[in-house]
């Protein structure tokens, strides 16, 4: 026991929570998020990552077969917790904390994963399919197809040139290997490319489990190298009504909201949003200076130092010159085109990932003016983070979050990896407002 | 034009006994644990956090993964996987093997600046490799990532150390701290020094060079890793940290050289400086993609680095 | 000591010199080939030519990993997933080889070297920047231009939109007309 307890509790001081929500249960992943910062345990990025994985919501259909997925991808010692409202979220991670540091128990979880590795392992020729690699978290994607992404992927850049005919390794020079099955899996196909060579092609799925994306979305990707060529958009579950948009459905319905209540609501949608975009950016400490200031504006901390501080972080993004560098020209959204497919929300105006954000910090600049005005909210003219469908249509229908979905496999076609989480990441949709599938899974 | 032997005044470093070798990991992690706990200080005050959790930090990151299960992939390359990731520590530990603590190096190459940036090359492979073996997509563009990084930095950095060795002419660390008796190279060659620090960044994969290991692809490089595979590969990005920042001070800021204190409390001191300074700003940028700043390093930096080369050979031919 | 690290690095070198030819993956082959870089950098630095030999290391790594990303796109099976075999002309190739390297020990072993005068230089780097530089200065500084045009020539020959495409027939746009931005030839 010895050294390798002490290690095991040294170690569960300190544990990497992956957070999986599932749309709907945005309270309970925000909860989350501020527990996990007060605490100082790091978010993991990945399975390979993660400790503790924490499920916000109930999980049922596809997300709860990516939840699975994700977790035979954990390595030991790890923990499972499960938080249905924001109030069990404490509790829950004090369990996986416990579990964690548990040396038997650790021991005992590790010897049952293995026995059901092994039942598992014979149908697919020895190979051990319970590690899934990162970024496969694809819910209708059998064993089979994963392991020909896997074989894809290590051909990510391969070319077949017709000038190196004269090439014969072995006799293998002009072959296309696609449809080939090597050790139980297919080769990669090839398709063109924008240089006018052919590449091998990579069917990759993005989501729903990945760090600072949209709960419930699933892309499934044609990639080559790190260029898409195709998307696809799914939305794997939908959330009966956005806990953003609480404020003005209750306004809706008659009951009194202040419109302070609706500008902390709406200020915090945009942080929320900035703080996703700047994880997917590589501006960790900004990101989390948002997120702090989410939690404080939705916490109801009065106006003075939350303005100036929101002022700061505005100013301090909005900018941004080397984040304007790093996001001009991305994922252009033209307001015809916008309307066309039904956005509404910041993004209807069209514009590229820097006009998107910096409209963002505009939005949270003027939301934080009003914060402690107590008058009764007036819908008409202060509206709901992301818009209304039409001009003051009741929330409750999806409110273009079903257009931004949409919207999706035009502007991704043809750009590069880092450019496309940042251009789902400026757009964020928001699956909650979808209406719940049966059997899909939801929050509270 | 000069025809002179190397500068008579040799410095007063002597190369320290075959065991000491087994020093220059202890040394290095030491000032890497104290970059990771200066990190995790200022991600706590960032976070609104008390600052005593943060203590904590190093210890318990390290208890985890040294007990945590080494992960396999479906079909990747393991022996190339493995190499590739353990490499990155390795580079950062070979490549301290010049640096001067105080008087004593632990090998005195009269080519050490040579020595240093061939093994921070190092990490192009390793990283590569970390990045392909891995039979993991997100895993594989991150390597990517690397190499057009590697690209971007490598020549501003190579010019940079020409210029610092073209300044005291003389490839042997030793001999450039003791050139810098009467003005440091870090004021009168800022622009190599600038290029140094963002080449450390950049082999290091850390701060706004950190896309290898970036959030978009769900950590890159780290994203099918754990356990011990996975401490080897993230204290080898601090400790090239370390390596590159005890670099710098008998490179640009005098060696160990200085009033009152010993000898090696200055290079303690100088090297926790530029430390301290490289971790604070690691947060203040976003991570720069490689298809934006190409460009610039090509168009702007490397010509400048040029430039800045001149500017000691034309010190030396008029002095 | 020495005598036992030069024997290890040579037969390294070799031995992965021969692996190049005998494994199945496109990377391994280039890792094997970067081995074998490596080890005769580090002969070299043990026969005392240190700058050499840091120099070895230090450009074989660069051109290695480049190397490995040509040959991971252009290769068929750069993961090693099926056999491959890439001898080619078995008997003829293998004659040449064996007796090259006869004639080369040989050699080496027949030939009566001069024993060593005096000591080695104090800066063996210095020694050959003189003997480089000294008298052919005006050699160097010309290679170096043409060098530099040659490689900026080749990648604007390399790029198939110009100035003209980039900036207008006129050159008067302010910033360039990519589809990609950044500038990186696209």
């Amino acid at each position: 026991m010895g050294l390798t307890g002490l290690l095991l509790r040294a170690g569960a001081a300190r544990p990497h929570v992956l957070t999986v929500a599932v749309p709907g249960a945005t309270a309970v992943r925000l909860a989350a998020e501020e527990q996990l910062r007060r605490r100082g345990w790091p978010a993991a990025l990945s399975p390979a990552d993660a400790d503790i994985l924490l499920t916000c919501g109930d999980f049922a259909g596809p997300m709860a077969a990516a939840v699975t997925e994700t977790w035979q991808a954990m390595p030991a010692p790890r923990a499972r917790a499960a938080a249905v409202l924001p109030a069990e979220v404490a509790s829950a991670l004090d369990a996986a904390q416990a579990t964690v540091a548990d040396l038997a128990g650790q021991r005992v979880l590790a010897a049952e994963t293995a026995g059901r590795g092994a039942a598992r392992d014979s149908p697919h020729n020895g190979m051990d399919m319970s590690e899934t690699p990162v970024g496969h978290m694809g819910t209708d994607m059998g064993a089979m197809d994963m392991a020909a992404m896997d074989m894809g992927g290590m051909h990510g850049m391969d070319m077949d040139m017709d000038g190196m005919a004269g090439m014969h390794m072995g006799g293998m020079g002009e072959m296309d290997m696609g449809g080939m099955v090597v050790r139980g899996t297919a080769m990669a196909r090839r398709g063109p490319d924008r240089d006018g060579l052919r590449l091998d092609q990579l069917h990759l799925p993005l989501g729903p489990v990945l760090p600072d994306w949209p709960a419930g979305l699933l892309l499934r990707l044609t990639l080559q190298g790190d260029v898409i060529q195709e998307a696809e958009a799914v939305a794997l579950a939908g959330g009966d009504g956005s806990f953003w948009d609480e404020p003005w459905r209750r306004a809706v319905g008659g009951e009194r909201v202040t419109t302070a209540e609706a500008s902390r609501r709406r200020a915090a949608a945009h942080l929320d949003s900035l703080a996703r975009l700047l994880g997917v950016a590589g501006w960790e400490a900004a990101a989390t200076a948002g997120r702090r200031l989410r939690d404080d504006v939705l916490a109801g901390t009065p106006g003075g130092g939350v303005r100036r501080d929101a002022r700061r972080f505005t100013r301090r993004v909005g900018r941004s010159r080397v984040l304007a560098w790093l996001t001009s020209g991305l994922g252009v959204l033209d307001a015809a085109d916008a309307a066309a497919a039904g956005v509404a929300g910041p993004a209807a105006a069209g514009g590229d990932v820097t006009v998107r954000y910096r409209r963002w910090c505009a939005e949270v600049d003027d939301a934080v003016a009003v914060l402690d005005d107590t008058s009764p909210l007036r819908p008409a003219e202060f509206g709901p983070p992301r818009g209304w469908a039409a001009a003051g249509g009741p929330p409750g229908t999806d409110e273009g979050q079903t257009g931004l979905v949409a919207v999706l496999p035009r502007l991704l076609a043809g750009t590069e990896f880092a450019g496309a989480r940042l251009v789902i990441a400026s757009l964020d949709p928001d699956l909650d407002q979808l209406p719940a599938r049966a059997g899909a899974g939801h929050g509270h | 034009m000069t025809s002179s032997q190397p500068a008579p005044g040799r410095a007063m470093v002597t190369s320290a006994p075959l065991w000491s070798v087994l020093i220059v990991p202890v040394l290095l992690t030491a000032f890497a644990i104290m970059a990771v706990l200066g990190d995790a200080l200022l991600a706590a005050r960032a976070a609104g956090r008390p600052l005593l959790t943060a203590a904590a930090a190093p210890a318990a990151g390290a208890a985890r993964l040294l007990i945590g299960q080494r992960r396999r992939t479906p079909a990747p390359d393991a022996l190339l996987w493995r190499a590739g990731l353990w490499t990155v520590p390795a580079a950062g530990i070979l490549a301290a093997l010049v640096i001067p603590f105080g008087t004593v190096t632990a090998s005195r190459m009269s080519v050490g600046v040579v020595w240093f940036n061939a093994m921070e090359v190092l990490t192009w492979a390793g990283l590569w490799l970390a990045g392909w073996g891995a039979n993991s997509a997100l895993s594989l563009i991150a390597g990517y990532r690397f190499v057009a990084q590697g690209l971007a930095y490598e020549l501003p950095l190579m010019f940079a150390l020409i210029s610092v060795a073209a300044g005291a002419q003389s490839l042997d660390v030793a001999d450039i701290a003791a050139a810098q008796s009467h003005l440091w190279f870090a004021v009168w060659m800022p622009a190599a020094f600038a290029a140094y620090l963002a080449g450390v960044y950049a082999f290091s994969f850390l701060g706004p060079f950190g896309a290898p290991a970036g959030h978009d692809v769900a950590g890159g490089v780290l994203a099918e890793v754990s356990g011990v595979d996975r401490l080897a590969i993230e204290a080898g990005r601090w400790l090239l940290l370390a390596a590159g920042a005890g670099m710098a001070v008998p490179l640009f800021l005098g060696g160990a050289a200085g009033p009152v204190l010993p000898a090696w409390a200055w290079s303690a001191v100088k090297t926790l400086a530029v430390l301290a300074g490289l971790t604070w700003a690691r947060g203040r940028l976003p991570a720069l993609r490689a298809d934006r700043y190409a460009e610039f390093a090509w168009v702007v930096v490397l010509p400048l680095s040029v430039a800045q080369a001149l500017v000691p050979a034309l010190v030396d031919l008029t002095r | 000591m020495l005598t036992a690290v030069f024997w290890f690095l040579a037969l390294l070198a070799a031995a992965s010199g021969f692996m190049v030819f005998r494994v199945n993956s496109m990377a391994r082959v280039t890792i094997a080939l970067l081995v074998s870089f490596l080890a005769v950098g580090g002969l070299l630095i043990v026969l005392g030519l240190a700058y050499l030999g840091a120099v070895v290391i230090l450009m074989m790594t660069m051109e290695m990993v480049i190397m490995l990303v040509f040959m991971i796109a252009y290769m068929t099976n750069p993961g090693g997933l099926t056999q491959m075999s890439m001898y080619h002309n078995k008997r003829a190739s293998l004659s040449i080889a064996v007796g090259t390297f006869a004639l080369l020990a040989a050699g080496i072993l027949a030939v009566p070297w001069p024993r060593r005068a005096g000591q080695p230089p104090a800066s063996p780097a210095f020694q050959l920047g003189q003997a480089l530089m000294g008298p052919q200065m005006l050699t160097m500084v010309t290679l170096g231009f043409v060098l530099l045009a040659t490689m900026v020539g080749a990648v604007v020959l390399a790029t198939s939109r110009g100035r003209y495409d980039r900036f207008g027939d006129d050159l008067r746009r302010r910033s360039p007309d990519d589809p990609l931005r950044g500038g990186v030839g696209q």
